[in-house]
Protein backbone atom coordinates (compact mmCIF):
# COMPACT_ATOMS: atom_id res chain seq x y z
CA UNK A 1 0.00 0.00 0.00
CA UNK A 2 1.51 3.28 -1.12
CA UNK A 3 1.92 5.99 1.49
CA UNK A 4 3.30 9.49 1.53
CA UNK A 5 3.82 12.05 4.26
CA UNK A 6 1.47 15.00 3.95
CA UNK A 7 4.48 17.31 4.28
CA UNK A 8 6.01 15.89 1.08
CA UNK A 9 2.96 16.45 -1.10
CA UNK A 10 3.51 19.23 -3.62
CA UNK A 11 1.05 18.33 -6.33
CA UNK A 12 -2.29 16.52 -6.44
CA UNK A 13 -4.00 15.26 -9.59
CA UNK A 14 -7.74 14.71 -9.79
CA UNK A 15 -8.77 12.20 -12.46
CA UNK A 16 -12.10 11.63 -14.16
CA UNK A 17 -13.27 9.93 -17.32
CA UNK A 18 -12.73 12.78 -19.76
CA UNK A 19 -10.57 15.03 -17.61
CA UNK A 20 -12.79 17.98 -18.49
CA UNK A 21 -15.88 17.72 -16.29
CA UNK A 22 -16.11 16.46 -12.75
CA UNK A 23 -12.34 16.34 -12.18
CA UNK A 24 -12.04 20.03 -13.04
CA UNK A 25 -14.77 20.83 -10.56
CA UNK A 26 -13.21 18.77 -7.74
CA UNK A 27 -9.74 20.13 -8.54
CA UNK A 28 -10.98 23.73 -8.34
CA UNK A 29 -12.70 23.15 -5.02
CA UNK A 30 -9.68 21.34 -3.59
CA UNK A 31 -7.27 24.01 -4.82
CA UNK A 32 -9.33 26.62 -3.00
CA UNK A 33 -9.10 24.66 0.24
CA UNK A 34 -5.35 24.14 -0.18
CA UNK A 35 -4.53 27.70 -1.23
CA UNK A 36 -2.61 28.53 1.96
CA UNK A 37 -0.45 25.37 1.73
CA UNK A 38 1.14 26.05 -1.65
CA UNK A 39 0.07 22.60 -2.88
CA UNK A 40 -1.06 22.70 -6.49
CA UNK A 41 -3.96 20.72 -7.94
CA UNK A 42 -4.52 19.73 -11.56
CA UNK A 43 -6.91 17.45 -13.46
CA UNK A 44 -6.53 14.78 -16.14
CA UNK A 45 -8.37 11.95 -17.92
CA UNK A 46 -7.87 8.73 -15.97
CA UNK A 47 -6.33 7.04 -19.04
CA UNK A 48 -3.56 9.64 -19.12
CA UNK A 49 -2.74 9.63 -15.41
CA UNK A 50 0.71 8.14 -16.03
CA UNK A 51 1.75 11.20 -18.05
CA UNK A 52 0.83 13.63 -15.30
CA UNK A 53 3.43 14.18 -12.55
CA UNK A 54 1.80 13.85 -9.12
CA UNK A 55 2.32 13.01 -5.47
CA UNK A 56 -1.28 12.01 -4.76
CA UNK A 57 -4.08 10.94 -7.11
CA UNK A 58 -7.72 11.56 -6.30
CA UNK A 59 -10.64 10.02 -8.18
CA UNK A 60 -14.16 8.70 -7.72
CA UNK A 61 -14.54 5.14 -6.51
CA UNK A 62 -16.18 4.16 -9.81
CA UNK A 63 -12.90 4.84 -11.59
CA UNK A 64 -10.68 3.62 -8.74
CA UNK A 65 -9.52 0.36 -10.29
CA UNK A 66 -8.56 2.08 -13.53
CA UNK A 67 -6.60 4.75 -11.69
CA UNK A 68 -4.70 2.08 -9.76
CA UNK A 69 -3.97 0.24 -13.01
CA UNK A 70 -2.69 3.44 -14.59
CA UNK A 71 -0.36 4.40 -11.72
CA UNK A 72 0.22 1.28 -9.60
CA UNK A 73 2.94 2.82 -7.41
CA UNK A 74 1.12 6.04 -6.52
CA UNK A 75 -1.00 7.04 -3.56
CA UNK A 76 -4.51 6.81 -5.00
CA UNK A 77 -7.36 8.09 -2.86
CA UNK A 78 -10.90 7.28 -3.93
CA UNK A 79 -13.87 9.36 -2.84
CA UNK A 80 -17.60 8.70 -3.04
CA UNK A 81 -19.32 12.07 -3.25
CA UNK A 82 -18.38 14.94 -5.50
CA UNK A 83 -19.61 17.41 -2.90
CA UNK A 84 -18.86 17.21 0.81
CA UNK A 85 -16.92 13.95 0.82
CA UNK A 86 -15.26 13.15 4.14
CA UNK A 87 -12.27 11.48 2.45
CA UNK A 88 -11.46 14.76 0.71
CA UNK A 89 -11.92 16.64 3.98
CA UNK A 90 -9.64 14.10 5.65
CA UNK A 91 -7.03 14.58 2.93
CA UNK A 92 -7.07 18.34 3.39
CA UNK A 93 -6.55 18.03 7.14
CA UNK A 94 -3.82 15.38 6.70
CA UNK A 95 -2.04 17.69 4.30
CA UNK A 96 -2.12 20.71 6.54
CA UNK A 97 -0.98 18.63 9.54
CA UNK A 98 1.70 16.82 7.52
CA UNK A 99 0.18 13.50 8.59
CA UNK A 100 0.84 10.17 6.86
CA UNK A 101 -1.45 9.70 3.84
CA UNK A 102 -2.34 6.12 2.95
CA UNK A 103 -3.61 5.19 -0.50
CA UNK A 104 -6.75 3.09 -0.88
CA UNK B 1 -11.42 -0.59 4.08
CA UNK B 2 -15.19 -0.37 4.54
CA UNK B 3 -16.81 0.13 1.21
CA UNK B 4 -20.28 1.49 1.65
CA UNK B 5 -20.90 1.79 -2.05
CA UNK B 6 -21.86 -1.71 -3.17
CA UNK B 7 -20.87 -1.22 -6.79
CA UNK B 8 -17.30 -0.53 -5.75
CA UNK B 9 -13.99 -1.34 -7.33
CA UNK B 10 -13.66 -4.91 -6.12
CA UNK B 11 -11.94 -7.66 -8.06
CA UNK B 12 -15.11 -8.87 -9.78
CA UNK B 13 -15.57 -5.62 -11.67
CA UNK B 14 -12.62 -6.05 -14.03
CA UNK B 15 -14.98 -6.14 -17.01
CA UNK B 16 -16.34 -2.78 -15.97
CA UNK B 17 -12.91 -1.22 -15.89
CA UNK B 18 -12.21 -2.72 -19.32
CA UNK B 19 -15.44 -1.39 -20.83
CA UNK B 20 -14.88 1.96 -19.15
CA UNK B 21 -11.37 2.08 -20.54
CA UNK B 22 -12.55 1.40 -24.08
CA UNK B 23 -15.33 3.92 -23.67
CA UNK B 24 -12.90 6.37 -22.12
CA UNK B 25 -10.71 6.13 -25.18
CA UNK B 26 -13.68 6.68 -27.50
CA UNK B 27 -14.83 9.63 -25.45
CA UNK B 28 -11.24 10.87 -25.22
CA UNK B 29 -11.22 11.30 -28.99
CA UNK B 30 -14.51 13.19 -29.05
CA UNK B 31 -14.68 15.31 -25.91
CA UNK B 32 -11.65 17.54 -26.59
CA UNK B 33 -13.36 18.45 -29.89
CA UNK B 34 -16.78 19.31 -28.48
CA UNK B 35 -16.17 22.99 -29.17
CA UNK B 36 -16.00 22.23 -32.90
CA UNK B 37 -19.21 20.20 -32.60
CA UNK B 38 -20.89 23.18 -30.99
CA UNK B 39 -19.72 25.52 -33.76
CA UNK B 40 -21.19 23.08 -36.27
CA UNK B 41 -24.38 22.62 -34.24
CA UNK B 42 -24.96 26.36 -34.01
CA UNK B 43 -24.26 26.86 -37.73
CA UNK B 44 -26.77 24.13 -38.46
CA UNK B 45 -29.40 25.47 -36.08
CA UNK B 46 -29.09 28.96 -37.53
CA UNK B 47 -28.59 28.63 -41.25
CA UNK B 48 -30.04 25.42 -42.70
CA UNK B 49 -33.37 25.83 -44.57
CA UNK B 50 -35.38 24.84 -41.47
CA UNK B 51 -33.18 26.91 -39.12
CA UNK B 52 -33.70 30.21 -37.31
CA UNK B 53 -32.37 32.42 -40.12
CA UNK B 54 -31.94 30.33 -43.27
CA UNK B 55 -28.95 31.46 -45.32
CA UNK B 56 -27.81 29.44 -48.28
CA UNK B 57 -24.24 30.77 -48.48
CA UNK B 58 -23.43 30.30 -44.79
CA UNK B 59 -25.21 26.94 -44.73
CA UNK B 60 -22.64 25.74 -47.27
CA UNK B 61 -20.25 25.31 -44.32
CA UNK B 62 -22.50 22.76 -42.61
CA UNK B 63 -21.75 19.82 -44.89
CA UNK B 64 -17.95 20.09 -45.10
CA UNK B 65 -17.72 20.57 -41.34
CA UNK B 66 -19.66 17.46 -40.41
CA UNK B 67 -18.35 15.25 -43.20
CA UNK B 68 -14.70 16.36 -43.24
CA UNK B 69 -13.65 18.54 -40.31
CA UNK B 70 -15.19 16.67 -37.38
CA UNK B 71 -14.03 13.15 -38.39
CA UNK B 72 -10.53 14.50 -39.12
CA UNK B 73 -10.43 16.13 -35.69
CA UNK B 74 -11.49 12.83 -34.13
CA UNK B 75 -8.87 10.89 -36.09
CA UNK B 76 -6.25 13.51 -35.19
CA UNK B 77 -7.09 13.38 -31.48
CA UNK B 78 -7.26 9.58 -31.52
CA UNK B 79 -3.82 9.43 -33.11
CA UNK B 80 -2.44 11.88 -30.56
CA UNK B 81 -3.64 9.69 -27.69
CA UNK B 82 -1.59 6.79 -29.08
CA UNK B 83 1.58 8.44 -30.40
CA UNK B 84 1.74 12.15 -29.66
CA UNK B 85 2.01 14.76 -32.42
CA UNK B 86 3.26 12.32 -35.07
CA UNK B 87 0.38 10.01 -34.24
CA UNK B 88 -2.03 12.91 -34.54
CA UNK B 89 -0.77 13.85 -38.00
CA UNK B 90 -0.94 10.34 -39.40
CA UNK B 91 -4.33 9.84 -37.77
CA UNK B 92 -5.67 12.86 -39.63
CA UNK B 93 -4.14 11.72 -42.94
CA UNK B 94 -5.58 8.22 -42.62
CA UNK B 95 -9.01 9.55 -41.66
CA UNK B 96 -9.31 11.24 -45.04
CA UNK B 97 -9.24 7.80 -46.66
CA UNK B 98 -12.18 6.69 -44.54
CA UNK B 99 -14.12 9.89 -45.23
CA UNK B 100 -13.76 9.70 -48.99
CA UNK B 101 -14.71 6.03 -49.00
CA UNK B 102 -18.24 6.81 -47.80
CA UNK B 103 -21.01 9.38 -47.99
CA UNK B 104 -21.99 9.51 -44.31
CA UNK B 105 -20.16 11.33 -41.47
CA UNK B 106 -17.46 8.82 -40.57
CA UNK B 107 -17.16 9.19 -36.81
CA UNK B 108 -16.81 5.49 -36.04
CA UNK B 109 -14.37 5.03 -38.91
CA UNK B 110 -12.25 7.92 -37.63
CA UNK B 111 -12.29 6.41 -34.13
CA UNK B 112 -10.82 3.21 -35.59
CA UNK B 113 -8.37 4.44 -38.22
CA UNK B 114 -6.91 7.36 -36.23
CA UNK B 115 -5.51 5.29 -33.34
CA UNK B 116 -4.72 2.37 -35.67
CA UNK B 117 -2.59 4.51 -37.98
CA UNK B 118 -0.82 6.07 -35.00
CA UNK B 119 -0.16 2.62 -33.55
CA UNK B 120 1.32 1.45 -36.86
CA UNK B 121 3.57 4.52 -37.00
CA UNK B 122 4.66 3.91 -33.41
CA UNK B 123 5.78 0.41 -34.40
CA UNK B 124 7.58 1.76 -37.47
CA UNK B 125 9.31 4.45 -35.40
CA UNK B 126 10.44 1.84 -32.90
CA UNK B 127 12.22 -0.02 -35.72
CA UNK B 128 13.66 3.01 -37.57
CA UNK B 129 14.73 5.20 -34.63
CA UNK B 130 17.68 3.04 -33.47
CA UNK B 131 19.11 2.65 -36.98
CA UNK B 132 18.70 6.25 -38.16
CA UNK B 133 22.14 7.82 -38.82
CA UNK B 134 22.71 11.23 -37.15
CA UNK B 135 21.49 14.08 -39.33
CA UNK B 136 18.90 11.93 -41.11
CA UNK B 137 16.24 12.08 -38.37
CA UNK B 138 14.13 14.67 -40.12
CA UNK B 139 14.34 13.08 -43.54
CA UNK B 140 13.47 9.61 -42.31
CA UNK B 141 10.88 10.88 -39.84
CA UNK B 142 9.00 12.88 -42.47
CA UNK B 143 9.06 10.20 -45.14
CA UNK B 144 8.19 7.33 -42.82
CA UNK B 145 5.13 9.28 -41.69
CA UNK B 146 4.28 10.32 -45.23
CA UNK B 147 4.51 6.87 -46.73
CA UNK B 148 2.80 5.14 -43.79
CA UNK B 149 0.08 7.81 -43.91
CA UNK B 150 -0.50 7.16 -47.60
CA UNK B 151 -0.82 3.43 -46.98
CA UNK B 152 -3.14 3.88 -44.00
CA UNK B 153 -5.36 6.26 -46.01
CA UNK B 154 -5.65 3.63 -48.74
CA UNK B 155 -6.44 0.98 -46.14
CA UNK B 156 -9.10 3.28 -44.72
CA UNK B 157 -10.57 3.94 -48.15
CA UNK B 158 -10.69 0.29 -49.23
CA UNK B 159 -11.21 -1.54 -45.95
CA UNK B 160 -12.46 0.45 -43.00
CA UNK B 161 -14.71 2.94 -44.78
CA UNK B 162 -16.99 0.38 -46.45
CA UNK B 163 -17.03 -1.86 -43.36
CA UNK B 164 -18.06 0.93 -41.02
CA UNK B 165 -20.51 2.18 -43.61
CA UNK B 166 -22.25 -1.20 -43.60
CA UNK B 167 -22.14 -1.30 -39.79
CA UNK B 168 -23.62 2.21 -39.52
CA UNK B 169 -26.32 1.16 -41.94
CA UNK B 170 -27.32 -1.75 -39.73
CA UNK B 171 -27.18 0.39 -36.58
CA UNK B 172 -29.19 3.14 -38.21
CA UNK B 173 -31.83 0.69 -39.46
CA UNK B 174 -32.05 -0.88 -36.01
CA UNK B 175 -32.55 2.49 -34.37
CA UNK B 176 -35.10 3.49 -37.00
CA UNK B 177 -37.00 0.26 -36.29
CA UNK B 178 -37.02 1.12 -32.57
CA UNK B 179 -38.33 4.60 -33.40
CA UNK B 180 -40.98 3.32 -35.82
CA UNK B 181 -42.30 0.69 -33.43
CA UNK B 182 -42.28 3.10 -30.50
CA UNK B 183 -39.95 0.84 -28.52
CA UNK B 184 -37.18 3.42 -28.19
CA UNK B 185 -38.11 4.34 -24.57
CA UNK B 186 -37.00 0.82 -23.59
CA UNK B 187 -33.45 1.91 -24.36
CA UNK B 188 -33.52 3.68 -20.98
CA UNK B 189 -33.47 0.26 -19.27
CA UNK B 190 -29.92 -0.13 -20.55
CA UNK B 191 -28.80 3.46 -20.71
CA UNK B 192 -29.62 4.70 -17.21
CA UNK B 193 -27.86 1.92 -15.23
CA UNK B 194 -24.85 2.00 -17.54
CA UNK B 195 -24.70 5.76 -17.13
CA UNK B 196 -24.29 5.71 -13.34
CA UNK B 197 -21.52 3.13 -13.70
CA UNK B 198 -19.55 5.93 -15.36
CA UNK B 199 -20.18 4.60 -18.86
CA UNK B 200 -22.02 7.82 -19.67
CA UNK B 201 -19.43 9.26 -22.03
CA UNK B 202 -18.83 5.91 -23.71
CA UNK B 203 -22.54 5.50 -24.45
CA UNK B 204 -23.19 9.04 -25.58
CA UNK B 205 -20.06 9.93 -27.51
CA UNK B 206 -19.08 6.40 -28.53
CA UNK B 207 -22.43 4.95 -29.58
CA UNK B 208 -25.40 7.32 -29.68
CA UNK B 209 -23.84 10.51 -31.08
CA UNK B 210 -22.28 8.83 -34.16
CA UNK B 211 -25.73 7.44 -35.06
CA UNK B 212 -27.36 10.77 -34.28
CA UNK B 213 -24.99 12.72 -36.43
CA UNK B 214 -25.95 10.67 -39.50
CA UNK B 215 -29.63 11.35 -38.81
CA UNK B 216 -28.98 15.02 -38.13
CA UNK B 217 -27.22 15.41 -41.45
CA UNK B 218 -30.24 13.97 -43.26
CA UNK B 219 -33.10 15.40 -41.22
CA UNK B 220 -31.55 18.41 -39.46
CA UNK B 221 -32.12 16.84 -36.04
CA UNK B 222 -31.93 13.59 -34.12
CA UNK B 223 -33.46 12.10 -31.00
CA UNK B 224 -30.32 10.01 -30.44
CA UNK B 225 -28.59 13.03 -28.89
CA UNK B 226 -31.25 13.11 -26.15
CA UNK B 227 -31.24 9.53 -24.88
CA UNK B 228 -28.28 9.81 -22.54
CA UNK B 229 -27.99 13.58 -22.15
CA UNK B 230 -31.47 14.37 -20.79
CA UNK B 231 -30.79 16.08 -17.43
CA UNK B 232 -34.37 15.41 -16.26
CA UNK B 233 -33.96 11.99 -14.59
CA UNK B 234 -30.91 13.11 -12.62
CA UNK B 235 -32.70 16.28 -11.54
CA UNK B 236 -35.64 14.25 -10.21
CA UNK B 237 -33.33 11.96 -8.27
CA UNK B 238 -31.41 14.83 -6.68
CA UNK B 239 -34.59 16.67 -5.66
CA UNK B 240 -35.93 13.45 -4.12
CA UNK B 241 -32.67 12.96 -2.17
CA UNK B 242 -32.87 16.56 -1.00
CA UNK B 243 -36.37 16.05 0.40
CA UNK B 244 -36.33 12.41 1.46
CA UNK B 245 -32.80 11.07 1.25
CA UNK B 246 -30.55 9.92 4.08
CA UNK B 247 -29.82 12.92 6.30
CA UNK B 248 -26.10 12.99 5.60
CA UNK B 249 -26.79 13.37 1.87
CA UNK B 250 -29.46 16.06 2.01
CA UNK B 251 -27.08 18.92 2.63
CA UNK B 252 -25.12 18.43 -0.57
CA UNK B 253 -28.16 17.90 -2.80
CA UNK B 254 -29.01 21.55 -3.61
CA UNK B 255 -25.47 22.27 -4.76
CA UNK B 256 -25.52 19.06 -6.75
CA UNK B 257 -28.78 20.10 -8.41
CA UNK B 258 -27.22 23.32 -9.69
CA UNK B 259 -24.05 21.60 -10.91
CA UNK B 260 -26.06 18.84 -12.59
CA UNK B 261 -28.93 20.73 -14.21
CA UNK B 262 -27.28 24.05 -15.01
CA UNK B 263 -23.63 23.02 -15.22
CA UNK B 264 -24.35 19.75 -17.00
CA UNK B 265 -21.95 17.59 -14.97
CA UNK B 266 -24.13 14.49 -14.61
CA UNK B 267 -21.44 12.57 -12.70
CA UNK B 268 -22.49 14.43 -9.60
CA UNK B 269 -25.69 12.42 -9.17
CA UNK B 270 -24.17 8.98 -9.84
CA UNK B 271 -22.88 8.52 -6.25
CA UNK B 272 -26.37 9.10 -4.86
CA UNK B 273 -27.71 6.29 -7.04
CA UNK B 274 -24.78 4.02 -6.16
CA UNK B 275 -25.56 4.57 -2.47
CA UNK B 276 -29.20 3.58 -3.00
CA UNK B 277 -29.09 1.27 -6.04
CA UNK B 278 -32.86 0.72 -6.10
CA UNK B 279 -33.22 4.37 -7.04
CA UNK B 280 -32.05 3.43 -10.53
CA UNK B 281 -35.69 2.48 -11.15
CA UNK B 282 -36.50 6.18 -10.85
CA UNK B 283 -33.87 7.06 -13.42
CA UNK B 284 -35.15 4.38 -15.79
CA UNK B 285 -38.80 5.43 -15.41
CA UNK B 286 -37.86 9.09 -15.87
CA UNK B 287 -35.58 8.41 -18.81
CA UNK B 288 -38.18 6.28 -20.58
CA UNK B 289 -40.84 8.95 -19.98
CA UNK B 290 -38.61 11.58 -21.51
CA UNK B 291 -37.81 9.47 -24.57
CA UNK B 292 -41.50 8.64 -25.04
CA UNK B 293 -42.41 12.33 -25.03
CA UNK B 294 -39.54 13.29 -27.34
CA UNK B 295 -40.73 10.54 -29.67
CA UNK B 296 -44.44 11.44 -29.47
CA UNK B 297 -43.78 15.13 -30.14
CA UNK B 298 -41.31 14.27 -32.92
CA UNK B 299 -38.52 16.48 -31.56
CA UNK B 300 -34.77 16.17 -31.83
CA UNK B 301 -31.59 18.17 -31.35
CA UNK B 302 -29.20 19.39 -34.04
CA UNK B 303 -26.07 18.30 -32.16
CA UNK B 304 -25.11 16.57 -28.96
CA UNK B 305 -25.64 18.84 -25.95
CA UNK B 306 -22.34 18.53 -24.13
CA UNK B 307 -22.18 18.94 -21.21
CA UNK B 308 -25.78 17.83 -20.63
CA UNK B 309 -26.88 21.15 -19.17
CA UNK B 310 -30.25 22.78 -19.76
CA UNK B 311 -28.34 25.67 -21.37
CA UNK B 312 -26.64 23.33 -23.85
CA UNK B 313 -30.09 21.92 -24.64
CA UNK B 314 -31.36 25.43 -25.33
CA UNK B 315 -28.50 26.04 -27.76
CA UNK B 316 -29.05 22.92 -29.87
CA UNK B 317 -32.86 22.78 -29.94
CA UNK B 318 -34.06 23.62 -33.46
CA UNK B 319 -36.99 26.02 -34.03
CA UNK B 320 -40.41 24.57 -33.22
CA UNK B 321 -38.99 21.79 -31.05
CA UNK B 322 -38.91 23.64 -27.75
CA UNK B 323 -42.25 22.48 -26.43
CA UNK B 324 -41.51 18.79 -26.89
CA UNK B 325 -37.96 19.08 -25.62
CA UNK B 326 -38.88 20.92 -22.43
CA UNK B 327 -42.00 18.85 -21.81
CA UNK B 328 -39.84 15.73 -22.08
CA UNK B 329 -37.20 17.04 -19.69
CA UNK B 330 -39.71 18.31 -17.12
CA UNK B 331 -41.89 15.21 -17.15
CA UNK B 332 -38.89 12.90 -16.97
CA UNK B 333 -37.72 14.88 -13.92
CA UNK B 334 -41.20 14.65 -12.38
CA UNK B 335 -41.52 10.89 -12.94
CA UNK B 336 -38.01 10.15 -11.70
CA UNK B 337 -38.67 12.36 -8.65
CA UNK B 338 -41.89 10.56 -7.71
CA UNK B 339 -40.44 7.07 -8.13
CA UNK B 340 -37.22 7.95 -6.29
CA UNK B 341 -39.13 9.71 -3.52
CA UNK B 342 -41.31 6.63 -2.93
CA UNK B 343 -38.29 4.31 -2.93
CA UNK B 344 -36.44 6.52 -0.46
CA UNK B 345 -39.48 6.77 1.82
CA UNK B 346 -39.99 3.01 1.70
CA UNK B 347 -36.35 2.28 2.53
CA UNK B 348 -36.13 4.84 5.34
CA UNK B 349 -35.18 2.07 7.76
CA UNK B 350 -31.83 1.67 6.06
CA UNK B 351 -30.85 5.21 7.01
CA UNK B 352 -29.13 4.19 10.22
CA UNK B 353 -27.18 1.45 8.49
CA UNK B 354 -25.71 3.97 6.14
CA UNK B 355 -24.74 6.34 8.93
CA UNK B 356 -23.19 3.44 10.77
CA UNK B 357 -21.31 2.29 7.69
CA UNK B 358 -19.98 5.76 7.11
CA UNK B 359 -18.96 6.17 10.72
CA UNK B 360 -17.26 2.78 10.64
CA UNK B 361 -15.48 3.61 7.43
CA UNK B 362 -14.35 6.90 8.92
CA UNK B 363 -13.11 5.20 12.07
CA UNK B 364 -11.13 2.70 10.04
CA UNK B 365 -9.65 5.45 7.93
CA UNK B 366 -8.59 7.38 11.02
CA UNK B 367 -7.30 4.18 12.57
CA UNK B 368 -5.25 3.39 9.49
CA UNK B 369 -3.73 6.85 9.50
CA UNK B 370 -2.39 6.54 13.02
Amino acid sequence: MATISGADVKHIVVACEAGMGSSVMVAKMLAKQLKHTGITVSHTPVNQLADEPHDVVLCHRGLGSRAKQAVPGSVVIVFDMFLGDFKIAQLVSDLSEGAEIVGD
Amino acid sequence: MANFIPAGDGGHTGWRAAVQKLGGNLAGMVIPNIGAFIAWGLLTALFIPTGWTPNEQLAAMVGPMIVNLLPILIGYTGGRLVHGQRGAVIGAVATVGVIVGTSIPMFLGAMIIGPLAAWALKKIDAVLDPVTPPGFEMLIGNFSLGIAGLLMAILGYLGIGPTVNALSDVLGKGVQALIDTGLLPLASILIEPAKVLFLNNAINHGVLAPIGVVQAEELGKSIMFMLETNPGPGLGILVAFWLAGPKILRGSAPGAIIIHFLGGIHEIYFPYVLLRPLVILGAIAGGATGVAIFLATGVGLVATPSPGSIFAYLAVTPPGNHFGVFAGILLSAAVSFVVTFLILKASKAGDDDLDAAKAKSKAMKTGAAE
